[in-house]
């Protein structure tokens, strides 16, 4: 019996399934190729973390120099934990980062809603043109932009303090306005970028679901919870689970550039991508940096596989894999 | 034309939304304004005033240097067009096979092939390793190819591809296609492109930006000032400027002479006016696609 | 499915090792018999025992091989090379049948490229280096990635650039002379340029004279004794006027005294200090490296700081790293400034006058000192990598001992790039499309003298830096391998505070004790005691 029943899936799964397969597969070939090359074969630099990399003079050639440099075993990854700042930058890595996910697909998905709700299409268009904008520009950029508002001398906001006879405050001297700063200055540049990409989501929702709901007398709130928020969901678990991925690193210009790396601010500022850049600026050394970044991909990884693994838990088509 | 009405949301709501939308855009659009205030402001007057919204003096000593760089800036203009337009054709193209291949839930490797592409979003090989291998072994180097090549595959952007499928293809239309003997192909470029067009628009367009943006690979792969795109040509004069002032000590007097001759700031912002225009000129182009499935929407409504 | 992503893993690794393995069979044409490269080499080492002179093919060094030279510059506006190429390479061709290929680096674009080119092992030849770009000359040598010129197995100094090593102050050898991967020896040609450091007031003159002061006050003057200049000034031009315009760490060094240790990558935690009068002295802690940061001078010295910031003579924005540099090169051109810092060299007052509009005079603080980091402040150095180095090598003596081809590679084509006028050189408009860095290629000395320059500039320079003394400790280099996890954690600590302490804008009171306190965790002690080890022994050696 058994036999027969296997006979028989194998059967129905057959000519066509086997030819479905091959046609997917070679699908994704040009994509995997791409991969495999540009991406799983450099991936031999990772051992650079726990090697000391230096050149082997007899024969130089980087295989060659990994082969013959020493294993250091977890040597590379010390200078990460050696501060008395350790606990500080991780904190401050991970709150910022938590704060911008959770924050960012609150402001994007808000935004992405009410452009849809815009009927007006030139101004819709235009809405969502401006928003996009601060992607534009680079954090060096915009930190001009802020300094024309902040500087201690001649900065726009100073000015106003002067007229007022108020107390004049170096912006760049006091840590404690930063963190809103950061995050205001984050959401600024980033929302625009998710919202395009929320927007897109909902206009390719299936519009007789809307009017189904329409007919059963579903409100404008309604149909925004009911239709189009479900239909955002995948959009939005898969971004946030993108997101988590990148929980230990963090944007360099936004907390480098941005408060022109200001020695007082570093307690709000500090993060673990500007202690490795300030560490690692003079002595470049390839396996330190190699190994920073491991770190932060692993402690990554970790996060994503655990959001992964909830979210199958819950709702299996919406999880990443 | 009643429905119509049933579906916009109430007046107060729509002028609430219209308000917090444009306080949001008028927040993102200052800044590029005074960007390109500060592009047309005379370096005197940034250096004895500072920024401002309303120069002193004005001055086009910004793209007068700029323009100096000649048949190179034309050159580079043309290069970067080439590339954004091939690559981000090409980028899109693998990324929706690749994508198309994840969307499909009967797919036996559809796990693993995921799993492939996302791992490299967080792992890499780093720098050096990876300017070895497209250098040394592919010979990216001083071609096309060398621009085009790296950007190829972004895989953030395959997984937001399927997502896209996901949530405008429904699962029936797969099975009618498989029923009407539709082949794979034929099924993702007749079938699934059109209705997910938002998503690919959408999709294109970061590509475009990315392929537009990119400096860094050019300059690891690019010596020869016949491949130099725009971004990075003006990159490098901002690199430039960057670095004298800051060791100028180290340099010695040849620097300050260097340096004098240099318009700071306001060419600062007139590399970043001639780096977005053009692209945000390309936007509409692919917004096309990405608001007017709303409107369509709203019509049928 | 977890094994197949394994597997793949797995497949991927070994193909990344097969091709690596084709692209090692490349470097040296049989990777099986490594025996095949070294007789290469050693058959150029027979016929370098006969002594060098002028002319290498006269020597009977055999350079019938005809070779490509890939040569990685720093600082170079080059557009349009093809002229000077042209006439460099037929040149070349004639007396080393070689053909050189430049790769013109750019300011800001060097570092991340030349780094790069260099840990990826790339097929260039020569690259520049020093001890203050990405590819810091000690911390590569010590990686291996420059080769040994000295070594006393295949000394290629000796066998191709005794003239270059001849003409050369013992000073710049000296500085050169470091422990690298193979042993205490040399690892790049270093150039003959502004080999010392003087650190000097900036002083806007007019603005000066407008209050009734004269250049004497300022050289009567020190630090701390500035006040009443600085407060008249302040008063007579208003509020947002801000007369002292430093630049923190060179301000900290003239006042203290302070010698940066050549490979300390924190920010400057180390220091030696020299005898202000005679920098060939030790200072007041004797031959001793000391915690800068925790002395008594810096005390004393950001103390006064913090009183001029108050009293508003120096600008906030002189304590926010990005923002300093940028505004101190505005205020120079501006001459929004009354006395500012400057880290001389020769030549300096005149150029500055010139570009900013108003008399610009130099006071010197300190005399004119040659330390480690100054005589390796450019240099060109041959790629282990390189397969040719017997033939760079030949190209880097006769770069720095023929004027005609200094000059050429330099100044470009005669006729083209320049005419002569009286013997000196004048530029012409096709000069914008050839422009490499001057002090990067090497020997500046045997160039040709502009016309702005004059006729005797060069005597004048030789016998300027030629009277520089060197300090006590020339020629030592700090290697932090052995306390790279504190370096960093230091780098760190120092970036929070030493800016803004040198330029007042925060509080030492509170500040500095919360620093020292911050240095002392993240292991200040180890990597003094370190540094000072090496430094002892490195005295030892040298008696």
């Amino acid at each position: 019996m058994s036999k027969a029943n296997v006979a028989q899936k194998k059967g129905s799964q057959g000519f066509t399934g086997r030819k479905k397969t091959l046609a997917l597969i070679s699908m994704t070939l040009p994509g995997v190729i791409w991969l495999i090359l540009l991406r799983y074969l450099p991936m031999f630099g990772i051992v650079l973390a726990f090697k000391n990399y230096v050149v082997y003079t007899k024969k130089p050639g980087v295989i060659n120099n990994i082969i013959h440099s020493d294993w250091v075993g977890l040597k590379n990854f010390k200078f990460i934990f050696a501060t008395s700042d350790a606990a500080h930058m991780i904190f401050n890595t991970l709150t910022y980062n938590i704060v911008f996910i959770l924050l960012g697909i609150v402001l994007a998905v808000s935004f992405a809603i009410m452009l849809n709700e815009v009927k007006n299409k030139f101004v819709a268009k235009s809405y969502q043109t401006l928003m996009f904008f601060p992607y534009f520009l680079s954090w060096v950029v915009a930190s001009y932009f802020l300094l024309a508002f902040l500087d201690p001398t001649d900065g726009l906001i100073v000015h106003l303090q002067r007229v007022a006879g108020g107390e004049i405050t170096n912006w760049y001297n006091d840590p404690k306005p930063w963190p809103y700063l950061l995050v205001i200055a984050n959401m600024w540049k980033n929302t625009g970028y998710s919202t395009i990409l929320y927007l897109a989501a909902i206009t390719g929702i299936d519009m007789t679901q809307y009017e189904a709901a329409r007919i059963d007398g579903a409100s404008k709130w309604q149909q925004i919870w009911y239709v189009t928020i479900p239909n955002l969901r995948s959009m939005i678990i898969i971004l946030f689970i993108m997101n988590v991925g990148k929980i230990f690193n963090a944007d360099f210009g936004l907390f480098y550039s941005l408060p022109m790396n200001s020695g007082p601010l570093y307690p709000a500022t500090q993060v673990i991508d500007t202690y490795v850049y300030n560490a690692l600026i003079a002595t470049n050394n390839i396996g330190m940096s190699t190994a920073a970044g491991l770190l932060q991909n692993i402690v990554g990884f970790i996060c994503v596989m655990t959001a992964n693994t909830i979210v199958r838990k819950i709702d299996e088509e919406s999880s990443l894999f | 034309m009643k429905r119509k009405l049933d579906n916009s949301v109430s007046l107060p709501a729509a002028v609430i939304i219209n308000l917090l939308l444009a306080a949001f855009c008028l927040v993102c659009i200052i800044p590029f304004i005074f960007v390109i205030i500060i592009s047309f402001t005379s370096e005197e007057s940034i250096r004895t005033v500072g920024y401002s919204f309303i120069p002193a003096e004005w001055s086009l000593e910004a793209y007068r240097y700029v323009l100096e760089l000649g048949d190179q800036l034309w050159r580079s203009y043309a290069n970067s067009f080439l590339v954004t337009i091939l690559g981000t054709f090409l980028s899109v193209l693998t990324v929706m096979m690749y994508a198309y291949a994840l969307f499909r839930k009967d797919f036996r490797y559809r796990g693993f092939f995921t799993f492939f592409c996302f791992f490299t979003m967080l792992f890499g090989g780093g720098l050096a390793p990876t300017y070895m291998v497209c250098k040394n072994l592919l010979g990216l180097s001083n071609n096309y190819a060398a621009l085009i090549v790296p950007g190829l595959l972004n895989p953030f952007h395959v997984i937001v591809m399927r997502t896209f499928f996901q949530t405008s293809v429904p699962d029936s239309l797969i099975e009618a296609a498989a029923i009407d003997g539709s082949g794979e192909y034929n099924t993702l470029f007749r079938i699934i492109v059109p209705i997910a067009k938002p998503g690919i628009a959408t999709v294109s367009l970061l590509t475009a930006l990315g392929y537009w943006n990119e400096w860094f690979i050019a300059m690891l792969y690019i010596r020869d000032a016949k491949y130099i795109p725009l971004q990075y040509l003006l990159m490098k004069m901002q690199n430039q400027v960057d670095f004298l002032v800051k060791n100028s000590a180290m340099i010695g007097a040849e620097a300050a002479n260097i340096m004098s001759s240099l318009p700071k700031d306001s060419l600062r912002m007139a590399l970043v006016v001639l780096i977005v225009l053009p692209i945000a000129c390309a936007y509409p182009f692919f917004q096309r696609y990405i608001i007017s499935g709303l409107t369509i929407g709203s019509v049928k409504g | 499915m977890k094994k197949r992503v394994l597997s793949l893993l797995l497949t991927t690794s070994m193909v990344a090792a097969m091709l690596a393995g084709c692209g090692s069979t490349q470097a040296a044409p049989a990777a099986d018999a490594p025996a095949q490269t070294e007789t290469k080499t050693e058959e150029a080492a027979p016929a370098a025992d006969a002594p060098a002179t002028e002319d290498n093919a006269e020597a009977g060094v055999d350079i019938s091989e005809p070779v490509t030279l890939k040569w990685y510059l720093e600082g170079s506006n080059v557009t349009d090379d093809s002229a000077v190429l042209e006439e460099a390479n037929a040149y070349l061709k004639e007396k080393l049948n070689v053909t050189l290929e430049p790769i013109w680096g750019t300011w800001g674009d060097f570092d991340d490229g030349a780094t790069l080119s260099i840990q990826s092992s790339e097929d260039v030849d020569i690259y520049f280096t020093c001890s203050w770009t990405k590819n810091e000359y000690n911390a590569f040598s010590k990686k291996g990635y420059f080769l040994r010129l000295d070594d006393p197995e295949n000394n290629l100094i000796e066998k191709y650039a005794s003239d270059l090593w001849n003409l050369l102050p013992d000073v710049l050898t000296q500085g050169a002379t470091i422990t690298g991967a193979d042993g205490y020896g040399v690892y790049a040609v270093p150039g003959y340029k502004d080999i010392a450091t003087q650190n000097c007031w900036d002083v806007n003159v007019p603005l000066l004279e407008k209050y009734g002061y004269t250049i004497d006050d300022i050289k009567n003057a020190d630090y701390f004794s500035l006040g009443d200049i600085l407060e008249t000034v302040k008063k007579g031009e208003g509020d947002s006027f801000y007369p002292l315009l430093i630049e923190g760490a060179v301000l900290e060094r003239m006042v203290d005294n302070t010698i940066i240790v050549t490979g300390d990558t924190t920010g400057n935690v180390l220091s030696y200090i020299i005898d202000p009068k005679d920098p060939s002295k030790e200072g007041a802690y004797g031959n001793t490296i000391i915690s800068k940061y925790e002395s008594e001078e810096f005390k004393k010295f950001v103390e006064q700081s913090r009183e001029y910031f108050l009293k508003g003579y120096i600008d906030p924005a002189m304590g926010n790293a990005e923002q300093a540099n940028d505004t101190r090169s505005a205020k120079q051109l501006s001459g929004e400034y009354l006395i500012g810092t400057q880290s001389y060299s020769l030549g300096y007052e005149l150029q500055a006058t010139q570009e900013r509009g108003f008399e610009v005079a130099m006071v010197p603080v300190t005399p004119a000192e040659i330390d480690t980091t100054s005589a390796q402040g450019a240099m060109m150095a041959i790629s282990t990598a390189s397969k040719h180095p017997d033939r760079a090598m030949m190209f880097l003596n006769l770069l720095n001992t023929d004027p005609y081809l200094m000059t050429l590679l330099n100044y470009g084509k005669e006729g083209v790039h320049y005419e002569l006028e009286d013997g000196l050189v004048k530029f012409t408009d096709k000069r914008s499309d050839y422009q490499p860095w001057t002090n990067g290629m090497g020997n500046v000395t045997i160039l040709t003298p502009t016309v702005d320059q004059g006729a005797d500039f060069w005597d004048g320079f030789k016998s300027y830096y030629g009277s520089a003394v060197s300090i006590p400790i020339i020629g030592f280099s700090f290697d932090s391998t052995a306390v790279e996890a504190q370096a960093g954690a230091l780098s760190n600590v120092c970036a929070q505070y030493s800016l803004a302490l040198e330029a007042g804008t925060i509080d030492p009171e509170t500040a500095l004790p919360e620093f020292i306190q911050k240095l002392k965790d993240n292991g200040i002690d180890e990597f003094v005691a370190e540094a000072n080890s090496q430094l002892q022994a490195f005295l030892d050696s040298q008696k």
